[in-house]
């Protein structure tokens, strides 16, 4: 049975179809990525999936209908999201951004804050301590989102999705803002994820990226799926070309012929 | 049906003021994008100057001569010995609005122009609070009932409906329809109107255009306060003229701002006059024999706008805030308390040692500031840690107040210097004390529930809205509370597990009621040992998210709507706990005491201290009228201090939000940690110092 499976998933604005019928499928322990040029409708997607824009068609993730579902609750049930832009919680330490997710509640838990007994398990420190090295910022606990660089502050909002103990994280460009030699050491982290248990779905504008790491990889545009398959299909399938050509020809040439020098996972 | 429709008819007197009122709310909002709170008191202001110049010829100047001695600032100018002539007095107060007009855009949202969106609303009730302080100040307490310039005489048989409709009525309906057409003409033909319409789209384009987005703000803060004066010297003749009537219509003025979107003049336009109508056509209901005697005609009236608010807010609003919605700007840094015990025994003991010291007016003023302590850690809680802007603090106060002694009544406890007694249960002190925080609890609950989708500025018009129809459909309410509800209500002699907790002893009628301060002291130290530990929980860190960021804080898990109901709820609790204890020492209560402006005045001394920190509410406490601070300088400025309190603490405010947003007990603590620092000659320890992050994360995060 598939993790997270949407049928005829469709998301309109006014008159415009930003998702249009599509229907993915990532298996358990799978890395499956997103690609599509600006504008192709794949943050709505994302947003789709979560609750975030009503949408009409079918949403299964693991084995249950969650289409009607506040996002919170999708989020506890193990669907966790990151965002595109910045959205930590910037009036917390690093340390309680996570700890936000991380930390269960119970409907007494603001008795016993208030009478000063609720406590941090070392459970908890453990899966912050994990999620961190895994961003590979160990050392950032204390610091305050406004005090690091962008790309450091997107490492941060994944590092907060791992603390959520999701079954699938939905990852939204966490590469953007880092260069190329960063972007790969967090592509290997990210593999990671899967011995944990933790499958990924990645939206990303670094094709060498989401080339080399994902199992197999969707392609967005204008809302509708143009074309589906392993890294290698990709990379040969003529519509994706000429959907990236007609943004900018020499890039997605050069995107495969550096993705093609990319260890294969 | 006639009298239905001849009401209704009849509330174009009102819907006109609310639509004119609205119109220069409207008008503001376009040129500077502030909600200004302050535009009722503006059309109060001129309606004083006004009737000060017809009846003894004196113009007042917004301010008050507060210099000591000899040296003074001038006040009032006399202009003609004996009151002036209409047309003058006309002249003279419009222009007086204008120019208020301009020391408010000068003064106050000018500095404020990049401020967060709640330091604005912050710096309109400071300017709010200031107009009424001066007011009193000037013009005393008295009620006036002035004469007005529009005839008498009403017109006869008013469309055959067999009733006498005041000209003034229509007056003020007909002079909406024109205000409305010619500003939105103005708007809309005029240089002037396209680029304030530009600088509104986007304020950079204007000024690549040439525009001075200032200045432009300017002309139009002084069209909006001359409309203000506007409809302060057309309703001068409709009765009494006092600085909170006038000042309170801001509260429908603001509903009708919001039907036009707060950008069109025409909606704000019919919406104030369909808003007039249909209170007015409510309000003849409640005359009916069918009509419930336990809804109240009066809280009616106040209802109605608060209705037409949360349903159109709400029904606009989402659960979560869309993508690429500006965040408003954050509230400060809610720091997390360190030394928790140590910082909650020294004020407690110090009190205790003091209240023994101290006898009458200190006890007084002690117990003053220890209870306005208690009351603000329920903003904390709502607004420091949770973000949402709630003023019917001081009404869940009075709920709660009421209902404990009405639970506590027997008729036999009651003093004798009561003239009404209350029957009720008789129940223990602190179970009828529970009932009441329960009471506060419920209601904090359900004017909670509009926060799940209606946010920031908007939501401080809600709650705003909501205070009238508590105080006059629940305390006022003869059918809950008895016909002592609508005076002066007895509150039992407090016991709690046999020890006396009141104030005034009436066995001694002793004013040394240091059993009282003891007993305020240790319920506001649990309290606040609490509400420490909620912020260094995980409560607290899920109420900061949310306050962060709710559309990250639901991808988190969070539940955003429940945790803002939670926070509602205890923020309720806190604010009714100070109501009952608050009433132990007041001995009786009455309703009015409960209002708007209370809680108003609470949140301004909160914010003024640091509303995002414990010591905040020590500090705010510290500084509210009749508080320690303002006894000490009322003993040293040789008594008669103690008036100016509310104008210096709305001054206070104002440059609070411009200056130091994050309250005084915050830049204190820096301060002294800079000091500290200092004198042990350490190097800087590089915590929680916000450093502008380099390239592209300052666009995106900002602080």
């Amino acid at each position: 049975m598939a993790l997270l499976e949407t049928a005829d998933l469709t998301v309109t604005f006014g008159g415009l179809r930003a998702n249009d019928s599509v229907r993915i499928v990532v298996e358990p322990g799978s890395f499956v990525g997103l690609i599509g040029p600006n504008g192709a409708g794949k943050t709505t997607f994302i947003d789709a999936i979560t609750g975030y824009v009503p949408s009409t068609g079918a949403v299964l993730f693991d084995g249950e209908e969650i289409s009607r579902l506040p996002v919170h609750q999708r989020a506890s049930k193990g669907l966790v999201r990151t965002f595109q832009s910045l959205e930590l919680f910037e009036d917390l330490t690093v340390e309680d951004n996570l700890l936000v997710p991380a930390q269960p509640t119970r409907w007494y838990t603001p008795l016993l804050d208030a009478l000063h007994l609720h406590r941090t398990t070392a459970e908890t420190r453990d899966r912050i301590d994990w999620a961190l090295d895994t961003v590979g910022l160990p050392h950032y606990r204390d610091r305050l989102p406004t005090d690091l660089p962008h790309g450091q502050r997107k490492l941060i909002g994944v590092a907060r999705a791992l603390t959520a103990r999701p079954k699938l994280v939905l990852l939204d460009e966490p590469a953007a803002g880092l260069d190329t030699a960063e972007s790969r050491v967090l592509g290997v982290h990210l593999r990671g994820l899967l011995e944990e248990g933790i499958s990924v779905f990645m939206i990303d504008h670094d094709m060498g990226l989401v080339l080399s790491v994902c199992d197999y990889i969707y392609v967005l545009d204008f809302g509708r799926i143009i074309a589906e398959g392993t890294p290698t299909q990709i990379r040969q399938d003529p519509e994706v070309i000429l959907a990236y050509l007609g943004e900018s020809a020499g890039e997605a040439q050069a995107v495969a012929a550096d993705a093609a020098g990319v260890v294969e996972p | 049906m006639k009298e239905l429709l001849f009401a209704a008819l009849l509330g174009l007197g009102g819907g006109g003021v609310y639509a004119m009122l609205g119109t220069g709310i409207v008008t503001a909002y376009k040129g500077s994008g502030v909600i200004n709170f302050a535009h009722g008191a503006f059309a109060m202001y001129a309606a004083f100057v006004y009737d000060e110049l017809m009846t003894t010829g004196r113009l007042a100047l917004p301010w008050v001569d507060i210099l000591p001695g000899d040296v003074n600032l001038p006040v009032f100018i006399t202009i003609q010995e004996g009151g002036t002539s209409e047309l003058l007095a006309v002249v003279l107060a419009l222009l007086m609005a204008a120019a208020i007009g301009l020391l408010a855009h000068l003064l106050v949202f000018r500095p404020l122009r990049n401020a967060p969106a709640l330091g604005k609303v912050i710096g309109s009730v400071g300017l709010m609070l200031y107009l009424q302080a001066v007011a009193l100040l000037n013009y005393g307490p008295a009620g006036r009932s002035p004469e007005g310039f529009v005839p008498k005489e009403p017109i006869f048989n008013f469309l055959g409906l067999g009733e006498n409709m005041p000209r003034l009525n229509l007056y003020l309906a007909g002079c909406a329809v024109i205000m409305g057409v010619a500003v939105w003409a103005l708007l809309r033909f005029s240089r002037f109107g396209l680029a304030t319409r530009a600088a509104d789209e986007n304020e950079k384009g204007a000024s690549l255009l040439g525009y001075s987005p200032q200045r432009l703000a300017g002309l139009n803060w002084v069209l909006s306060a001359l409309l203000a004066g506007i409809v302060g010297v057309l309703f001068v003749g409709s009765g009494s003229l006092d600085t909170t009537g006038y000042t309170q219509l801001i509260i429908p003025a603001l509903g009708a701002a919001l039907l036009g979107g707060l950008t069109s003049i025409p909606l704000a336009t019919i919406g104030g006059l369909a808003l007039g109508m249909f209170q007015a056509g409510m309000v003849e209901l409640t005359e009916r024999s069918w009509w419930p005697t336990w809804l109240p005609p009066a809280g009616v009236r106040e209802l109605v706008p608060l209705v037409v608010i949360v349903g159109y807010l709400y029904l606009r609003g989402n659960r979560l805030p869309v993508r690429g919605t500006v965040v408003q700007r954050r509230l400060p840094r809610a720091p997390e308390p360190r030394h928790v015990l140590i910082g909650a025994a020294i004020p407690a003991a110090l009190a205790i040692v003091l209240s023994l010291i101290f006898t009458s007016d200190w006890e007084v003023a002690l117990t003053t500031s220890i209870l306005a302590s208690l009351l603000m850690l329920s903003w904390i809680v709502i607004t420091g840690y949770l973000g949402q802007i709630s003023l019917v603090q001081v009404s869940l106060a009075g709920l709660a107040a009421f209902v404990a002694a009405k639970l506590a009544a027997n008729l036999d406890k009651v003093s004798e210097f009561d003239l009404l007694s209350v029957s009720g249960p008789n129940l223990p002190d602190p179970l009828a004390a529970l009932f009441g925080v329960l009471a506060a609890v419920g209601l904090g609950l359900i004017i909670g529930l509009p926060a799940v989708r209606i946010r920031g500025v908007q939501l401080a018009v809600v709650t705003a809205a909501a205070a009238g129809p508590i105080g006059l459909l629940l305390l006022k309410n003869e059918f809950l509370f008895g016909e002592a509800a609508v005076s002066n209500y007895p509150v039992p002699r407090p016991f709690w597990f046999g020890t006396f907790v009141g104030a005034t002893d009436p066995d001694t009628a002793s004013t040394d009621y240091w059993r009282f301060t003891i007993f305020a002291v240790i319920v506001t130290v649990v309290v606040a040992l609490g509400v420490a530990g909620l912020r260094r929980g995980a409560t607290g860190r899920r109420f900061l998210a949310v306050r962060a960021n709710e559309r990250a804080a639901a991808a988190a898990g969070i539940n955003v709507a429940r945790t803002k109901l939670l926070g509602f709820a205890i923020a309720a609790a806190i604010a009714g706990l100070a109501g009952v204890v608050q009433s132990y020492r007041l001995g009786s209560i009455q309703p009015e005491n409960y209002g708007l402006f209370a809680s108003l005045a609470a949140f301004a001394f909160v914010y003024l201290g640091g509303i995002t920190s414990l010591y905040g509410s020590v500090v705010g406490g510290l500084l509210v009228a009749g508080g320690i601070v303002a006894q000490f300088i009322d003993l040293h400025a040789g008594g008669g201090f103690e008036q100016y309190v509310p104008m210096i603490g709305a001054i206070g405010l104002i440059l609070t939000a411009i200056l130091n947003p994050e309250g005084i007990a915050l830049a204190n603590a820096e301060l002294g940690k800079g000091l500290w620092r200092k004198i042990r000659g350490q190097r800087a320890a590089p915590i929680a110092e916000p450093v502008p992050a380099v390239g592209p994360a300052a666009a995106g995060g900002g602080h």
